[in-house]
């Protein structure tokens, strides 16, 4: 299983914030960058980049330093947050992105995201967040009354190449991942899910472990290694029995 | 001087980067001059093996790479850029290479619970002792991105890999290494790859 670290970026600093709202946020470090690297040099085998001030403006924001970042290491790169067109997918990919990430844009187009993966087979990423199996939209602002897993067998037939699983109600808040939801999201399809949200700790990595085998190919990891909570080479080693491609 | 072959294929800056982490220099060039007169040449690439070859064809830099790696100088392949030395690719029809290397280009076959593009991290078996990888150990993990796989019809492979069938993803060859992963994404082991590369006399 991979260990991702996240790098959420808003304003060119390094931030978290709290279950999404962009007021509860806490700087980690104002050199993202040096960031990327610390994680890299710790043994991350992939990175998971959020322009958070693309996300709230519908528009890339903050892509030299994604840039500077995918430059910087050398391991793959995942990136996410205000793409809503085929020309910043490009963008991204010739930067050097291994893999775009699409939110917002995904509820609203379906025809976008079939078009994006017809493109980019492989290397096109879709988030849900879910709050108690049920996804949430506007920016986590409302819960609708539709399940996570009938999303999830949408994307899959747009040709997704994994999605990222968020619990809400987790997310920032280190509470533990939502273990059940995940698995049963993950078995309901055949693409990989990344769980996301609320690791605080090796224990909840241990927990997570075991369902690689259900099709949980990666973990997103924010504020539990940037408060220390969660020592990110000893997760790394861990789970890299699991490592697989 | 180390030249990375620029033939519009995308992102060759991560490979020139790459190089500059491993403590070599490289420069990235699409003119036949600056290639003609590198010591070391690598040949990255990604996309589709027709566009590459066609790309290399109307820049004018298939025959200065063939003819590099006839003069017996250090060449290096990575993804595409291995695939691009072999006699021809069944990638949308069958499209000729640069027919260095005997063997053909195949797509993986669509299997059950093996995606295709194979894209991820995956472990090396080494089959000879490569001198790119001497710091390298077995079963050591490097990233892959591709769909198609080579098959050489020469005594090439210096490692296999497995994705649901055990494939060759690299080769040596005299002057030639050419591997299917990606050495610069690869952590420490892919800049050893690309140190190595650049320590070669």
């Amino acid at each position: 299983m991979e260990i991702i670290p996240a790098i959420d970026l808003k304003g060119g600093q390094c931030v978290r914030l709290e279950q999404g709202d962009m007021k509860r946020d806490t700087v980690f470090s104002s050199d993202p960058v040096s960031m990327a690297k610390k994680w890299a040099s710790l043994g991350a085998t992939r990175l998971h980049l959020v322009d958070l001030d693309g996300a709230f403006k519908g528009t890339p924001r903050n892509k030299d330093i994604i840039e500077d970042i995918i430059d910087a290491i050398s391991i793959p790169v995942q990136v996410g947050g205000g793409i809503r067109d085929i020309e910043t997918i490009d963008e991204y990919i010739s930067m050097g992105a291994d893999r775009v990430i699409l939110g917002t844009i995904a509820q609203k187009s379906p025809q976008f995201v079939i078009k994006a993966c017809d493109i980019y087979h492989g290397r096109i990423v879709v988030g849900i967040d879910a709050k108690e199996g049920k996804v949430a939209i506007k920016g986590w602002a409302e819960v609708t009354s539709k399940n996570a897993m009938e999303l999830a067998a949408e994307y899959e037939d747009y040709g997704v190449a994994a999605i990222i699983y968020t619990d809400i109600s987790r997310d920032g808040m280190m509470r533990g991942p939502n273990i059940e939801t995940t698995r049963e999201l993950a078995l309901s399809v055949d693409i990989p899910i990344i769980a996301s949200g609320g690791v605080s700790s090796i224990d909840d990595i241990k927990k997570l472990l075991p369902l690689v085998n259900d099709g949980v190919e990666g973990v997103i990891t924010g504020k539990a290694i940037y408060s220390g909570a969660l020592d990110l080479k000893e997760a790394v080693d861990l789970a890299a029995n699991g490592r697989t491609g | 001087m180390i030249a990375v072959v620029d033939y519009g294929m995308g992102n060759l800056r991560s490979v020139q980067k790459g190089f500059e982490k491993a403590g070599c220099d490289a420069l990235v060039s699409g003119e036949v001059k600056s290639i003609e007169k590198a010591s070391k040449i690598v040949l990255p690439g990604v996309g589709a093996f027709r566009d590459c070859m066609r790309n290399l064809e109307e820049r004018g830099l298939a025959e200065p790479v063939i003819r590099h790696i006839e003069k017996g100088k250090p060449f290096l392949g990575i993804c595409l850029g291995l695939q691009l030395l072999f006699e021809e690719s069944e990638e949308f029809g069958a499209h000729k290479g640069l027919g260095v290397i005997k063997g053909k280009v195949k797509r993986f076959p669509q299997r059950e619970h093996l995606k295709v593009p194979h894209m991820g991290w995956n472990s090396v078996n080494k089959v000879k002792e490569a001198p790119l990888l001497a710091n390298i150990k077995n079963e050591s993990y490097f990233y892959f991105v591709h769909s198609y796989y080579i098959l050489p019809e020469e005594d090439v492979a210096a490692t296999t890999t497995d994705y649901g069938l055990e494939f060759v993803s690299s080769i040596w060859k005299d002057n030639i290494f050419a591997c299917q992963f990606h050495p610069e994404k690869s952590q420490s082991d892919g800049l050893n790859i690309l140190k190595a590369f650049g320590e070669l006399n």
